[in-house]
């Protein structure tokens, strides 16, 4: 565990000396994510212009819910983005033998090689979103809520680097499916929804299928409405169950691995 | 003229043989669908119209915008360009009587034949499920000059990936400017929510600029979303001068590039 942990710092360390080399980059990028972070802000405030409630969302609650949604997916960015990009490539290239001689947990340094300072920058941004919500609506949440929030948004996290890394993994099985990371983005489009939205097959697919409308919801409920343990668990149980199908995924996935020259 | 019609021949049969791709891209691009009909179903529960325009109409809208990012939309036609000019691979258009812009657009009209088509496919089976809430106005001259605006679109459309593909020449990586272009194309070419929803001194400014010709213009004649004949042929007159300013860049950033461009090797 000591020894992962030095790897990673060995490793976070290298990004962040990389990016001081490359800051026009590295301010592009930032620029990028801030972008796309202000679209999705702009797509809530022009709706609430000419309505007043989304699913019985009022504007700053669905405010909460979108900076909610953008932090766990900031995060996943800043953490593991990069990495899960290029563990696509490589296995489709060979260049994933690489990974295969390190003396180390495999997924773990190929999830973990590099980090994005833009991303993680970004957070703070998305930290703001939600703390500008909670304000307007005049939120004051126990230190036991913001410690419960902050645990969902490691599970949401957890969940979302899954659901990557399953998108990811089909590379083993289809080497030509250039751009299969895009399933993780069209579904992370449901995260941004209040779970009142969804009726009939919807809401079976996306809120119990797949966990892409909890993740957002259940630390956006929490800190509106405080505690409440059918979404703490229903969230929790999703990582878990989500984490260990990954992980089966990928060892799957690597069994199919033959490399592809010498 | 016949080297191009190759070209398009050519781009064709290559865009055929990843239609699997594109039908997946196709499929996918229905989940998008399937969260703007939550999302903006789900406003227009606290409110009977929005911005003027009912649940069917706003639905509509979407669609007809997502059919046509497949038909005029620019894919990926800017990496194709910047790995041709980072690899070398322009060089043999250097020493041959073909012209690179012509040949690029030659392929990308076969691409968005290709993918227009198979777009169709998922669309005709969610049909079923969206016939209902689909509400087009039934003016005839829509059908024809919004066929114009698209043509137009499809210029501007490859016009600024080509722009994007010449900034190889000056850098190196050009995915951070292609997607920071995205979000903002995303905004003010209507494709995250309609754009006369905005106010209205931001509106007027947005018709001025190219994104607004990129996909909702053509998208407004269809749906309704421009009431009246007149506005349309101002739009045209604009989206043509955009046309004209945008092939004029090309081909400066073209010739400015190959000043720098150095070939090695045979």
């Amino acid at each position: 565990m000591t020894r992962h942990l030095q790897i990673w710092l060995a490793s976070a360390r290298y990004s962040v000396v990389r990016t001081m080399m490359f800051r026009f980059d590295f301010f592009l990028w930032a620029m990028v994510e801030l972008c796309w972070m202000s679209v999705n802000v702009l797509l809530i405030s022009v709706i609430y212009e000419h309505t007043g409630s989304i699913a019985g969302w009022t504007k700053y609650e669905m405010l909460l819910l979108v900076g909610t949604s953008l932090l766990v997916q900031r995060f996943l960015m800043g953490f593991f983005w990069s990495s899960l990009f290029e563990m696509g490539r490589n296995i489709r290239s060979g260049y994933f033998d690489f990974f295969l001689a390190q003396p180390g947990n495999i997924l773990f340094m190929a999830s973990t090689r590099k980090l994005d300072p833009d991303g993680l920058m970004n957070s703070f941004v998305a930290m703001g979103v939600v703390a500008y919500a909670a304000h307007k609506l005049g939120l004051h949440p126990s230190a036991f809520d913001l410690a419960l929030y902050a645990l969902m948004i490691f599970s949401g996290l957890v969940i979302h680097y899954s659901m990557l890394l399953i998108s990811i993994s089909l590379a083993f099985w289809m080497t030509s499916a250039q751009g299969v990371e895009g399933i993780y983005f069209t579904l992370s489009e449901f995260s941004r929804l209040p779970r009142e939205a969804f009726r009939g097959i919807a809401s079976l697919v996306f809120v119990w299928l797949l966990p892409v409308v909890v993740v957002s919801n259940a630390p956006a409920h929490t800190l509106l409405h405080g505690f409440q343990p059918r979404w703490a668990f229903a969230l929790l149980g999703a990582a878990l169950l989500w984490f260990g199908a990954a992980v089966l995924v990928f060892h799957r996935g690597l069994r199919r691995y033959a490399s592809a020259s010498s | 003229m016949n080297k191009y019609r190759h070209a398009f021949l050519i781009g064709l049969q290559s865009n055929l043989v990843y239609r699997w791709n594109f039908a997946v891209r196709g499929f996918f691009s229905m989940f998008h669908l399937a969260v703007v009909f939550i999302l903006w179903g789900a406003a227009y529960t606290g409110a009977s119209d929005i911005g003027g325009f009912s649940f069917g109409q706003t639905l509509t809208y979407f669609l007809v915008m997502l059919v046509l990012q497949f038909f005029v939309g620019a894919f990926n036609e800017d990496y194709q360009i910047s790995e041709e000019i980072r690899n070398g691979l322009i060089n043999q258009f250097l020493l041959k009587p073909i012209n690179y812009f012509l040949y690029r657009f030659s392929i990308f009209l076969a691409a968005r034949m290709v993918t227009g088509a198979l777009v169709l496919i998922p669309l005709v089976c969610a049909m079923p499920l969206l016939h209902s809430y689909l509400s087009l106005p039934h003016d005839l001259w829509r059908l024809p000059l919004g066929l114009v605006a698209m043509a137009g679109s499809a210029l501007i459309q490859f016009s600024i990936a080509y722009c994007f593909g010449m900034l190889t020449f000056w850098f190196l990586e050009i995915q951070g400017f292609v997607i920071l272009s995205m979000a903002i194309e995303s905004v003010l070419g209507g494709q995250m929510f309609p754009l006369d929803l905005l106010p209205g001194w931001i509106y007027r400014i947005a018709q001025f600029l190219p994104f607004y010709y990129q996909t909702y213009f053509p998208a407004a004649i269809f749906t309704g979303r421009i009431h009246e004949i007149g506005q349309v042929g101002q739009g045209l007159a604009v989206q043509l001068f955009w046309v004209v300013v945008l092939l004029g860049v090309n081909q400066l950033l073209w010739r400015r590039g190959l000043r720098r461009h150095t070939a090695v090797g045979g």
